[in-house]
């Protein structure tokens, strides 16, 4: 059995060591080990025969080429028409890939404050991913440089600590990738690898100090019960600083909109790093270590970092020396309607509706351009559901006349930042780009 | 543990797996029946599983398909490659150079031409050394 005191403490910021998968009667995960030949034939003969049926069945075509009456400039000819696919305790998401999962939530869902949880967008870094736990034998591990190393059950956790709740948008970090241009590879996302949620659980803070964190602690590291499918393979784990690990916001949640929360989306406890990228947001969340050095992992060092300046900003051709891990979210908006199958009618009044966000100060401004940025006018704010929920906000508008329309949508926050007219990185995150919609009206 | 290695293996492993943890907390169960305190709380409802659907990718043909499947698809899917837009020869390369050194991907030098070789012939832009999109 695991949990021993010296857990984080011997590896001293590595934490590479940890036989987390050893309760075999605990977790299974999605297997993924070297196959045979034979197995492999079998296995792409399944491909070729499943492939066509299954692109053929689930596909919606997002219309908005030439023909359409509205379209997204900035939307990409790969995803317009994208395959939807249906998972365990999930409506029909759309398809990003299928191993491990990536599904991508239809702006639809983003018309209401609270992402519904099965339509929540589902993002997963390897494929070894957790499809079972037994909750009689789950226990979440807390070590490292502590004075008493805890094991808690979800029992433990749902009564030896006070309940906390918030509501907070859930974002990728790369959420909007596939809109930057030049086009940059990793996960092709439009603007649905969000969701917002009420979250309930306990303060990160309050386990750390039950298990009483010693002096020296500058890092806790965080690991969920997901494995590589190579052992060479880096674990996904990812750090925060201690303080901002205590600073009492940071929660360890185990319900979602009142719900537990689905496998898929972290089942059973999740990390909730409010105002932050969810990539901080380790899901299936097992261990905790508190580290007297920094973590040194993959998922720290190398991948998740941004340009050092305020918009994550660079050229192509001059990319910035300097990088750091992402980290707040910056001030955020995007259309959530029209949708690009939707017609505008000239004289019809119409509802532009969308959301925005930023990393905790609140949104205290959303304002609307129907051409093209020279003029800008405000929108009505919705329900203020917290500083670290997104703000839904709604205009209505009348189009005058028929033609083409570029409209553009700008949100300013509490500490009074607004959001850059140019933007570009080279791995696609914190996209926080002032969005334009062209629209044509008919 | 479940360690299947094709996709019929996967279900059926889970499949298995979820029969077996079923009737070994039903069996747990029976002895107990008689003693005021059961000694294992065999609450089947504490255990939460789901099985992952089938969506197989389609895998785009071109020169050395044989490696690309045999090097890059045994650790995820080929939706990997085919969500992606068009990108000069050195994005892929770079892309298995990651691969590889990021994440340990057991590929030989020469394998890795080779797949790069096919990246370009299915996501490549022409020529191979033009970018994507220009900026705007």
């Amino acid at each position: 059995m695991y949990g021993s005191d010296n857990l984080w403490k011997d590896v001293a910021g590595r934490f590479r060591s940890l036989p987390l998968l050893s309760r075999s009667e605990a977790i299974d995960t999605v297997p993924m080990k070297r196959s045979s030949p034979l197995d492999r034939r079998r296995f792409l003969s399944m491909l070729a025969s499943f492939g066509g049926m299954a692109a053929a069945s689930h596909t919606f075509a997002r219309g908005f080429e030439s023909s359409s009456a509205l379209g997204f400039a900035a939307v990409p000819a790969e995803t317009a028409a994208r395959q939807l696919a249906r998972y365990p305790q999930k409506t029909d998401l759309i398809l990003l890939t299928d191993r491990p999962p990536q599904l991508e939530t239809p702006l639809r869902y983003f018309r209401s404050d609270l992402t519904p949880n099965d339509a929540f967008f589902v993002g997963w870094h390897v494929s070894g991913i957790p499809t079972s736990v037994d909750l009689r034998t789950f226990r979440l591990e807390v070590g490292g440089h502590v004075r008493r190393p805890l094991s808690l059950s979800m029992k433990d956790l749902q009564s030896k600590f006070e309940p906390v709740s918030l509501v907070a948008l859930c974002q990728c970090a790369g959420n909007s990738r596939s809109l930057f241009e030049p086009r940059v590879p990793g996960g092709q996302w439009v603007n649905g690898a969000m969701g917002n949620a009420r979250w309930k659980g306990v303060r990160l803070k309050d386990v750390l100090d039950a298990a009483e964190v010693l002096p020296g602690t500058i890092q806790v590291g965080l690991r969920g019960l997901d494995v590589p499918p190579m052992e060479k393979m880096p674990r996904f784990e990812k750090s925060l600083q201690i303080d901002h690990a205590q600073d009492g916001g940071v929660m360890i949640a185990y319900e979602m909109n009142g719900e537990r929360l689905p496998m898929l989306n972290g089942f059973p406890i999740r990390i909730v790093v409010p105002g932050w990228y969810s990539t901080y947001w380790v899901k299936a969340l097992s261990s905790i270590g508190a580290l007297d050095q920094p973590l040194k992992t993959f998922w720290m060092d190398k991948a998740y970092r941004i340009p050092d300046n305020t918009d994550a900003n660079e050229a192509p051709q001059r990319l910035s020396q300097v990088t750091v891990p992402i980290n707040r979210m910056p001030v955020h908006s995007i259309f959530v309607r029209p949708e690009p199958d939707e017609q505008l009618r000239v004289g019809q009044s119409y509802d532009l509706v969308g959301v925005a966000n930023d990393g905790g100060d609140g949104i205290r401004r959303v304002e609307i351009s129907q051409d093209g940025g020279q003029t800008w006018s405000d929108t009505t704010l919705g329900t203020d559901l917290g500083k670290y929920s997104w703000r839904r906000w709604q205009a209505s508008w009348t189009p005058p006349a028929k033609g083409s329309y570029r409209l553009m949508v700008r949100a300013t926050n509490g500490a009074g930042e607004t959001q850059p007219i140019a933007q570009w990185n080279r791995s696609g995150y914190q996209r926080d780009v002032i969005e334009h919609l062209d629209v044509v009206v008919l | 543990m479940i360690r299947r290695t094709s996709n019929c293996g996967i279900v059926l492993g889970i499949a298995v797996a979820v029969v077996l943890a079923v009737s070994i907390a039903v069996y747990s169960q029976q002895p107990s029946s008689s003693a005021s305190k059961p000694a294992v709380k065999a609450d089947v409802s504490q255990v939460h599983s789901i099985v992952l659907p089938q969506y197989p990718a389609e895998i785009a043909s071109g020169p050395n398909v044989d490696a690309y499947r045999k090097d890059c698809l045994l650790c995820h899917t080929a939706r990997y490659v085919s969500m992606q837009p068009r990108f000069p020869k050195t994005v892929w390369q770079n892309e298995v150079k990651k691969m590889v050194d990021a994440y340990g991907a057991p590929i030989s030098e020469a394998d890795q031409a080779l797949i790069v070789e096919y990246l370009v012939a299915v996501k490549g832009t022409s020529p191979p050394d033009t970018v994507s999109a220009p900026p705007k």
